[in-house]
């Protein structure tokens, strides 16, 4: 009877590690399956931005040379002059969103994570209308700086293009902020509020300055967006050949200036435009470099004592 | 907040930086900017003027904004600019709209039909009948009788013809349609004339750029792109009929015949120029398919109150130049120079302009 036991039980050990090494091995190869197919799928994500960033280097970079940075442009087509108003324009309208934005937007952030418990209908509205403000097509927004400053004041202006600009940037950073905000753990709001310190030096001591890195990089999204925007300038700073003069008048940007290059029949204001394309890629990029560097540098880290 | 106080330094450092940028170029305060914007027909152009004038007058800053016809006719009547500019005349509600806008016609398009025809070395033969025909998927073959008829001698390739139009609302498609119009009673009646229309068959591609690269890309091909395009890439293009029944190649004389010839039948500047149009012109060597495009200016330059006096008259004696010396620029860029007809319509309306009702240009010149 024994001898039969352990045969049987010889048998079934078998035949369960059969199945396991069965298993096991099937399990392997569909492992493997989906992990190339994963990684296939990675590639073709990856492919249209290496090949969008290949194209526009092998293309701009012969068009970028001191006269391309700093001049005014030459007449179209003659191959002439810069994009020195394009560029200086772009940064100056970026500046100023950006001065406008993001303490509206970081404010916003602020009163969603610390000060909605009170109200909540009016957070979940507040809310609401937040992100329906991130979904409106960005020249519809231009259209209301269009009415809203450019036909009050009578003319383009920087200050329109800072204003729509501006809008489009809010919503994107109130909604990073009051997410980045939510994570500081409640128990260091509880030490400070122990610690006797009021309301508003909790915030700006602790929960702002503990979240600063994620902020910036809600500031630093919202940045990126905006610098590529062209159809709302179009209709507030509508661009042209000169540099800034004055608050009233029309100022360039270099998503505008690309589209009037690309748009014309001749070869070297094309190899203008890839130049000009090349250099906002640049701008965008060394401008989120330097952003996180700042946040990095000045990271707090919260220790534990115990 | 040290985030925000960052942001603040950066921006801060930027503004300062930017504002850097205007050193080189020599700025003095009493120079004077205009500002324009309207058709991207007539831009290359008018950005040459740009760079031109200052050497003419280096105290005036032109700056032309390619914004398209119809918003430089908005932007116009609403005065965000001191000038507009446009490949179709104000319409006669815009005209009402404007108050007192004269029409400065400052350059000349014409719309060339290219084709890519791989086999075929002889320059094709159209008619506008033909044309019609073609764009309206009636003819679909390159070898139907209707086209071999006018181009007898050449062997035409049995394939299905490709038709290339504008996507988007353009002058071009204005001036287009208007032709086909005049030529076919039955486009007349099914599609009109239009900067878009619903175009039977065919396929769109978006801007002049679009359809020249549909066109180089797609054997068997035809689309319209204007003069300039195919001159300075090199396309292929047809002898189109004209009203005198002459087969007459695109080019800068066939085109300002065509105009000269319609100079007799334009308006003053002050007048309506809506039912202007120079397609289908009369006259032996006229190529039938050209359109003037206009300057669009206030007949009293107060009525923008962001016009002041030295404004106004650097912008009319700008306006001057560019219809005269300025049109030495026109035809390496592959535009057409005005024929002096129509350069003398223009001193009398320059002539008739005036700032709170004192003329302006008698004053400067004397």
């Amino acid at each position: 009877m024994s001898k039969h036991d352990s045969n049987k039980r010889k048998n079934y050990k078998s035949i369960i590690q059969d199945t396991i090494s069965k298993n096991a091995s099937r399990r392997k190869t569909k492992n493997n399956l989906i992990t190339v197919l994963l990684f296939c799928f990675v590639v073709i994500a990856i492919i249209p931005l290496g090949s969008i960033l290949i194209e526009i280097i092998k293309n701009g970079v012969g068009a970028l040379s001191f006269e391309f940075l700093f001049e005014a442009p030459g007449s179209i087509g003659s191959g002439g002059g810069g994009i020195g108003p394009a560029i200086q324009g772009t940064l100056l309208v970026v500046a100023f969103a950006t001065l406008i934005g993001a303490p509206v937007g970081v404010l916003a952030g602020v009163y969603l994570s610390e000060y909605s418990d009170s109200s909540r209908t009016f957070a979940y509205v507040l809310r609401l209308f937040n992100d329906v403000l991130t979904g409106i097509p960005s020249i519809v927004i231009g259209i209301t700086g269009y009415i809203t400053l450019v036909l009050t004041l009578g003319s383009f202006s920087i200050l329109a293009g800072a204003f729509v600009l501006s809008i489009i940037m809010i919503p994107i950073i109130a909604r990073v902020s009051e997410e980045t905000l939510k994570l500081v753990p409640n128990n260091l709001r509880e030490a400070a509020y122990g610690l006797g310190l009021p309301k508003w030096k909790v915030i700006y001591h602790v929960v702002i300055k503990g979240s600063k890195s994620g902020i910036l990089t809600g500031i630093v999204l919202a940045i990126s967006r905006i610098t590529g925007e062209t159809a709302p300038l179009i209709m507030t700073i509508l661009g042209t050949s000169l540099f800034f003069s004055g608050f009233n008048s029309p100022v360039d940007a270099l998503p505008l200036r690309i589209w009037r290059l690309a748009s014309q029949p001749y070869p070297s204001a094309h190899e203008q435009g890839w130049g000009a394309a090349l250099l906002l890629i640049l701008i965008v990029l060394s401008l989120s470099i330097i952003l996180r560097m700042f946040a990095q540098q000045r990271r707090i880290t919260f220790k534990s004592t115990t | 907040m040290v985030n925000l106080k960052n942001c603040t330094i950066l921006g801060v450092s930027i503004l300062a930086l930017s504002l850097l940028i205007p050193v080189y170029t020599n700025s003095v305060n009493a120079q004077v900017t205009i500002n324009g914007a309207g058709a991207t027909f007539p831009f290359p152009l008018i950005d040459t003027w740009r760079v031109e004038y200052k050497n003419v007058n280096p105290d005036v800053n032109i700056n032309y904004a390619s914004i398209g016809s119809g918003g430089g006719i908005k932007q116009f009547i609403e005065k965000t600019v001191d000038f507009g500019a446009t490949d179709a005349p104000l319409s006669a509600s815009e005209f009402e709209k404007a108050g007192n806008a004269v029409h400065i016609p400052e350059t000349i398009g014409s719309v060339v039909l290219a084709y890519n025809l791989p086999e075929v070395t002889t320059p094709l033969k159209l008619t506008g009948p033909v044309i019609a025909d073609i764009f309206m998927g009636k003819i679909t073959k390159w070898d139907d009788t209707k086209i071999k008829e006018i181009n007898p001698g050449v062997t035409l390739p049995s394939e299905d013809i490709i038709s290339v139009h504008r996507s988007d609302g353009s002058g071009t498609s204005f001036v287009f349609t208007d032709y086909l119009s005049k030529v076919s009673p039955e486009w007349h009646d099914s599609i009109g004339v239009g900067k878009s229309v619903q175009w039977p068959s065919g396929i769109g591609a978006p801007g002049n750029e679009g359809v020249a690269a549909s066109i180089q890309g797609s054997p068997y091909s035809i689309g319209y792109v204007e003069l300039a395009y195919a001159l300075t890439t090199q396309m292929t293009y047809a002898s189109i009929q004209n009203k005198e029944g002459n087969f007459i190649a695109p080019s800068f004389n066939s085109t300002m015949d065509a105009v000269s010839s319609a100079a007799g039948t334009l308006p003053e500047g002050s007048q309506s120029w809506t039912n202007v149009t120079l397609t289908d012109s009369s006259g032996p060597n006229s190529y039938p398919i050209s359109s003037l495009t206009y300057l669009l200016l206030y007949k009293d330059l107060s009525t923008n109150p962001s016009v002041d006096e030295q404004k106004a008259r650097s912008l009319v004696d700008f306006v001057e130049w560019a219809i005269t010396d300025g049109q030495q620029f026109s035809e390496s860029l592959g535009y057409v120079p005005l024929p002096q007809s129509v350069v003398d319509i223009n001193e009398q309306t320059l002539k008739s302009l005036t700032f709170k009702g004192t003329p302006i240009l008698s004053n400067s010149t004397s």
